[in-house]
């Protein structure tokens, strides 16, 4: 019997990175690989088995049976030196790291925090043997850093759960008595509020949107504030365009809220600077949503043909496609036909397989197999 | 089984959006400031920092140089907060040790690279950036721009537009054009004429555009000012910018017009001049593009010319050819247009 740990540096609920994590462990096992969680940090609710940093002896669970470390990169943290130090065979999983310089102007502690990631990969280049990447985007930048074994293996995923979540139903009415009473289209967008992420570039698209098309439209903005800074930027930013009442901010919000969310869209839009995958571009297309986004980082890749994908986030092109989606019912129906099709590709038995079929490589690679 | 979705025609889609986009601007249902208005508003709200000014840079590091030692010890569970602030005072002593001597630190940074950035200043005093603008009015140019762009695949950016001639005459030739400029004044202007020309650096601008967002950039004014390394910037930048199949246009004064020192004081104290039509070429090519054709622009005046002999004079044909050719080599512009291809 052999094991494979999973390391990352901070284990929350309802966090792409998390679930993740959560859902090879449920992969591996099936497959008759054991393994356990251990994170620097364990959020409340974030689903039992795991255990900190603080309180694992890697020997002991070294000991116990022949083991490999999967570690989770997406950010700097003293995780990854602990990880460095560990005894055995060593691999990891990148998601991606946001550049610095993007997010260090509004919260310059992150920004410092980010480039110690960049600092730490380039480093565990050197440590970890063989690395998994989300995306050939991902794996693009492991290579550029010397990573000499890489593989891709898509973020795990039950598009079947995404979409059979029942919407919260009294909200579900009240967003649609709204759209029946005042008409016009629903934008919505789900991520924490983080520069990166473009909520500042959505919103001026919205605003000419509204200008040139539809005045009676929506934007959902859905996320916590990422960057408290950036989140009052925003909200005075809508404020000055007169846009409070069509622009709404939810904060973090349940599943069966965000269901009733993307129930009510007509468009799910993207201007994100900085993707390592893409967890909403998937939900959207769960949920037989449309996409129009910006073609930045890993989007092109994880959208596939399920999204109309803009060369730049101008405010004008971009209002021009989401109207395009939004009049053109045939268009619409071949974008999210394409989601239907594209999931198929990302489904959870199929991405599952890849990953069992990556590790197993892996570990006859370190000779545990 | 999953059926096979419809086909989307991803090439047609983007050119009948792009198509919209110039149909409504011509139409005034987009306003010509309106992209330069949205980001006016949001820069009111950004830090400083977020942008390419070091002095902004340099304030924020200041401001965030100073470690406040006072904890906040707001809660939404009430209790918690009497918790933290028992905590809070508790820890006092040490917590304000360790936050004086990393504002110590961080304000010694700070003070060492503003003394740094005052002898820069020094050495940009000797050799100023850009001394005034020297190229012609690139007006007289928009034919040879109109040709050069036409059927690029997406919109096209002129830098440095001045008041909007060139981008007025791709406008009207039908291409989604918008332009910037430094001069504040010249872009108010363009606005006022209907035009979508913003405040902006040509080099910075370029570095904020995502790759393959433009159909086609039309370099022109600072391009014969810019230090080598400049040079091969903007090149780069422009460069990475167009989409496969778009085009690079470089509106060049020419070295010609420094020699005939039209303003001597830009000609003897820019940081660069400018450049012959081949090391352009030569750029442009490094950069990944193909060239496919170099052109002379005309003049910005009309030149002056040796008088020709009078018809009747024996030989005056031959003569008067041979004079044609002289007063060209001699007092031609020399401008030139180069036109780069970004491979598919």
């Amino acid at each position: 019997m052999v094991a494979v740990h999973q390391v990352l540096p901070v284990l929350a609920p309802r966090d792409a990175i998390g679930n993740h994590t959560l859902r090879i462990r449920e992969a591996l096992r099936r497959a008759g690989v054991a393994g356990e969680i251990v994170a620097g940090e364990i959020v409340a609710g974030a689903g039992d088995g795991a255990r900190t940093v603080r309180r694992t002896r890697p020997s002991r669970l070294a000991a116990a049976e022949p083991a490999l470390w999967l570690y989770h990169a997406s950010t700097g943290s003293p995780v990854a030196e602990w990880f460095a130090d560990l005894p055995g065979p060593k691999a990891i999983d990148y998601h991606n790291i946001t550049p610095a310089e993007i997010v260090g102007p509004w919260e310059p502690h992150v920004g410092v925090e980010l480039r110690a990631g960049r600092r730490q990969l380039a480093e565990l280049a050197d440590v970890a043997g063989w690395a998994l990447a989300d995306s050939a985007y991902n794996r693009a930048e492991l290579t550029g850093l010397g990573y000499r074994w890489t593989e891709v293996v898509p973020i795990l995923l039950d598009a079947a759960e995404l979409a059979g979540v029942p919407p919260d139903a009294a909200l579900l009415t009240a967003l649609e008595a709204r759209k029946a009473a005042e008409g016009g289209a629903d934008w919505l967008f789900v991520s924490r509020l983080l520069p990166h992420k473009g909520q500042h570039d959505l919103i001026k698209a919205f605003a000419a949107y509204r200008l040139a098309y539809d005045p009676a439209a929506r934007l959902t903005l859905v996320g916590a504030a990422g960057s408290a800074r950036y989140a009052e930027a925003l909200a005075d930013f809508v404020a000055d365009l007169a846009l409070d009442d069509a622009v709404a901010f939810t904060g973090s919000v349940s599943d069966a809220e965000l269901a009733a969310r993307y129930r009510v869209a007509d468009v799910y839009t993207s201007a994100s600077a900085h993707e390592g995958f893409g967890v909403p571009l998937v939900e959207a297309m769960a949920h037989g949503v449309p996409i129009v986004a910006l073609a930045s980082s890993a989007v092109p890749e994880t959208v596939g043909t399920a999204g109309i994908l803009l060369p730049s986030a101008e405010p004008a092109a971009f209002a021009a496609a989401v109207h395009r989606v939004t009049t053109d019912p045939a268009l619409a129906a071949a974008l999210t036909a394409a989601g239907r099709a594209r999931l198929a590709e990302l489904d959870a038995a199929t991405t599952g397989r890849r990953l069992v079929d990556a590790v197993g490589r892996i570990l006859a690679a370190a000779g545990l197999s | 089984m999953t059926e096979d979705p419809p086909t989307i025609d991803v090439t047609r889609l983007a050119a009948e959006i792009a198509e919209e986009v110039r149909a409504r601007r011509a139409a005034g249902d987009f306003p010509p400031g309106l992209e330069r208005e949205l980001d006016a508003m949001f820069a009111r709200y950004a830090p400083a920092g977020t942008g390419d000014d070091f002095d902004d840079v340099l304030a924020a590091a200041e401001t965030q140089s100073f470690i406040h030692a006072d904890v906040p010890t707001g809660s939404r569970r009430a209790p918690l907060v009497l918790v933290k602030r028992v905590l809070r005072s508790a820890m006092a002593w040490y917590v304000r040790f360790l936050a004086q001597q990393v504002t110590a630190f961080a304000g010694s940074i700070t003070r060492a690279v503003t003394l740094l950035a005052r002898r820069v200043d020094t050495l940009e005093t000797v050799a100023p950036t850009r001394v005034a603008r020297s190229t012609p009015d690139p007006g007289g140019w928009a034919p040879t721009a109109v040709d050069a762009v036409a059927g690029v695949p997406g919109r096209v950016l002129h830098t440095e537009s001045g008041a909007g001639a060139v981008v007025r005459a791709l406008v009207d030739a039908g291409v989604d054009a918008y332009g910037v400029d430094p001069d504040e004044g010249a872009a108010v202007a363009a606005a006022r004429e209907g035009l979508d020309v913003r405040v902006d650096d040509a080099l910075a601008h370029l570095r904020r555009l995502p790759d393959a967002s433009l159909g086609a950039v039309v370099l022109s004014g600072c391009i014969d000012e810019l230090a080598l390394g400049e040079v091969l910037a903007i090149a780069g930048r422009a460069a990475a910018a167009v989409a496969a199949g778009g085009t690079v246009v470089v509106l060049s004064a020419g070295p010609r017009a420094w020699a005939g020192a039209t303003d001597p004081v830009a000609a003897d104290l820019s940081p660069g001049r400018p450049l012959h039509a081949e090391t352009w070429a030569h750029v442009l090519t490094t950069a990944g593009l193909a060239i496919e054709r170099t052109l002379p622009l005309p003049a910005a005046a009309p030149p002056e010319r040796l008088t020709p002999l009078p018809a009747d004079v024996p030989g005056a044909e031959i003569l008067n050819a041979d004079l044609d050719r002289l007063s060209r080599a001699v007092f031609g512009a020399g401008g030139y247009a180069l036109v780069a291809r970004k491979p598919h």
